[in-house]
């Protein structure tokens, strides 16, 4: 069975390239473009990895992460952050809230993307 | 047979018997008085004198009887008039005169007389007593003298006076002309302290408030009147003072620009200074410039850097992921002529993301939050790793790269990893990227207990000599560059420079145009 990754992402195209990508390598994606949205459907479909971007309408990925570290079942998923900024009390932060890495947008191309996702829950 | 005596006779012989013992006592009573003494007639024929008088005139009877009285006095006229006196009145006449005595000398005496009269009344001669007044006369002529010497020494102090009185009078007007001057120079000194749009505090030399201009009453919302004249050490007590003296400390040391945030809406930039007279310290002047506005502008202007850099991001990431997937063939085959031109796009994007990242760079330094974590770290290894990063872009260039390490292993030292990693590959960035092909570029290591230096010698083209001093300012790219290569950014070495300062170490260099530069930085070993 395909491993399910929630994208939580507000930027169309980026949703799109990542959607691309992942899927040709045979996971099976759902999308949510704000962190409430996210919250909703991982409780709903408890995926085996979040893709969370940290600047986004209604609920912000900082937000989205408290309350998945809340959360008994939520926070035994593994989170990778792909973010804008990549100052490194934002890093911290997140590796507190227990997010497994972090990806700077501008400095990864979506390769390097799939790499880090197949580290954390295999092809 | 005894002759009897009539009784008569008897009587007679017993009054000149008591006549003869009253003259012989009489004559012994004026013999023995101190009181020089004479009688006279009333022809003014000396009589009798005795023994006092002998002593005192050196005449004796013999000499002195039956002569005139004025021949005895100096002041004949004089003598004439006191003995007429004297025979006018029954009482004593006194009268200074002089007296001539046998051997010339002139005596002043008080000559006392005193009529005589018989039963009926008729003059009869006068007595004459004299006393030697030259002492008390000496003494009186020695105070009139001392009184003359007085008056005159008086006088002379008097004219003196009058003389220094006009003299001060003189200095006076010249004091108060100054005085007047002083003052216009006070006052206007007064009225640009007074209206001067900078807060300024004056302090004598003992640290007491002396002046506070309105600008600073205005800054600390204080009145001049309860501050004057108080200590330093008493001024903490206001709390509008606490961060100024928590700034300059309780002996007021000297300052340049410090910031200081007095109230939410409130910067002030302080500067104290020593003020100085005739190479005497005389106090300190503490000036305060209002800073909130150029703080609020230089902050707006890095918020805006900062979003607009990270607003550039999103589509930039966007653009790059979509051309990596084209390139990739994630997206279906593409000719080889679009692989080339979709790879050129791609690289400038790359570059655009670079310029973006040098800004968000700059503004965090701005902000003051630049260094994030330092650990212990090989300064080797990351040298070693930024060089190798260069790789494909050295192999196109056909440099020759050498990195000389010394033998001995460094210690490790406190750096944020990821700043210092950037600060040596803007400096080896530009020794490769403006370097001539086939040159060289040498790296080396030294260290000395304290620090260790990072060299970076290139064979490139060198800065030209006019604009060397502006090689770390930011924005700054050299003439002789811009005509080789149109981008960058201008902004490797000014983050380079804040990089290797907010380390505590130092940063160098030596560059001649046509030949090369040299870059050197340290780094304290702790």
């Amino acid at each position: 069975m395909a491993k399910k990754i929630l994208i939580v992402e507000d930027e169309e195209i980026l949703i799109d390239l990542l959607q691309r990508k992942l899927t040709n390598e045979g996971y099976e994606i759902l999308v949510a473009r704000d962190g409430d949205e996210g919250l909703k459907i991982m409780q709903e479909i408890n995926p085996d990895l979040v893709l969370l971007d940290i600047v986004m309408p209604k609920m912000g990925g900082f937000e989205v992460m408290e309350e998945m570290a809340k959360d008994s079942e939520l926070k035994k998923i593994p989170i990778i952050v792909i973010s804008n900024s990549g100052q490194p009390v934002e890093i911290d932060r997140a590796q507190e809230l227990g997010a497994k890495d972090w990806l700077i947008k501008a400095e990864f191309d979506p390769q390097e993307v799939l790499d880090k996702v197949a580290k954390q829950i295999g092809k | 047979m005894t002759q009897e005596k009539s009784p008569r006779e008897l009587e007679l012989q017993r009054l000149q018997e008591d006549l003869e013992f009253l003259e012989g006592y009489i004559k012994e009573f004026s013999e023995f008085l101190p009181l020089p003494i004479c009688t006279a007639n009333p022809l003014n024929i000396i009589l009798g004198i005795n023994q006092s008088f002998r002593d005192f005139t050196g005449y004796n009877e013999i000499e002195i009887g039956g002569r005139e009285i004025n021949e005895l006095f100096l002041e004949k006229k004089e003598a004439m008039a006191l003995v007429k006196e004297i025979s006018q009145k029954d009482a004593r006449v006194v009268k200074e005169m002089t007296l001539l005595t046998k051997d010339k000398k002139k005596i002043p005496v008080s000559v006392c007389g005193l009529s005589r009269r018989d039963e009926d009344g008729n003059f009869i001669g006068y007595f004459l007593a004299l006393s030697d007044i030259s002492e008390s006369k000496r003494f009186q002529e020695e105070l009139e003298d001392r009184v003359k010497e007085k008056t005159k020494e008086l006088e002379k102090r008097t004219k003196d006076l009058q003389t220094s009185r006009t003299a001060l009078m003189n200095i006076l007007e010249d004091v108060d002309e100054a005085r007047r001057r002083a003052e216009e120079e006070k006052n206007k000194t007064l009225s640009v302290i007074t209206n001067f749009t900078d807060g300024l505090l004056i302090f004598d030399e003992k640290n007491n408030l002396s002046s506070i201009n309105p600008q600073a009453e205005v800054f600390f919302e204080v009145k001049a009147q309860n501050l004057i004249g108080k200590q330093v050490s008493e001024l903490i007590t206001f709390p509008a003072f606490k961060s100024l003296i928590e700034l300059v400390g309780l002996k007021i040391q000297e300052i340049f620009r410090k910031e200081m945030r007095l109230k939410e809406n409130l910067i002030l930039e302080v500067t104290t200074l020593p003020i100085i007279r005739k190479k005497e310290k005389i106090g300190k002047l503490a000036i305060l410039h209002d800073v909130t506005r150029e703080k609020m502008v230089e902050r707006m202007k890095t918020e805006f850097v900062s979003l607009a850099a990270h607003q550039l991001r999103t589509p930039l990431s966007a653009i790059k992921w979509t051309l990596r997937m084209l390139l990739d063939g994630d997206l279906g085959e593409i000719t080889d002529e679009q692989k080339d031109f979709i790879e050129k796009t791609y690289s400038s994007n790359e570059r655009m993301i670079s310029l973006i990242n040098d800004l968000l760079n700059v503004t965090r330094i701005e902000e003051g939050r630049y260094l994030y974590k330092t650990v212990l770290a090989d300064i080797e290894t990351i040298i070693e790793l930024a060089i190798n990063f260069y790789k494909e872009e050295i192999e196109k260039r056909k440099l020759k790269v050498e990195f000389k390490k010394p033998k001995e292993r460094l210690p490790q030292i406190m750096v944020d990893i990821e700043k210092i990693k950037l600060a040596f590959q803007n400096i080896f960035d530009n020794a490769v990227r403006y370097n001539r092909a086939g040159g060289r570029v040498t790296v080396s290591l030294n260290y000395d207990k304290k620090r260790i230096e990072v060299m970076v010698k290139d064979t490139g083209v060198g800065i030209p000599k006019e604009q060397q001093e502006r090689v770390f300012s930011k924005f700054f790219r050299a003439a002789n560059v811009m005509r080789m290569e149109t981008e960058g950014t201008g902004l490797g070495l000014f983050i380079a420079k804040n990089v290797i300062e907010a380390h505590g170490g130092k940063i160098w260099f030596e560059s001649e145009e046509n030949k090369g530069s040299t870059f050197y930085f340290t780094l304290p070993v702790q």
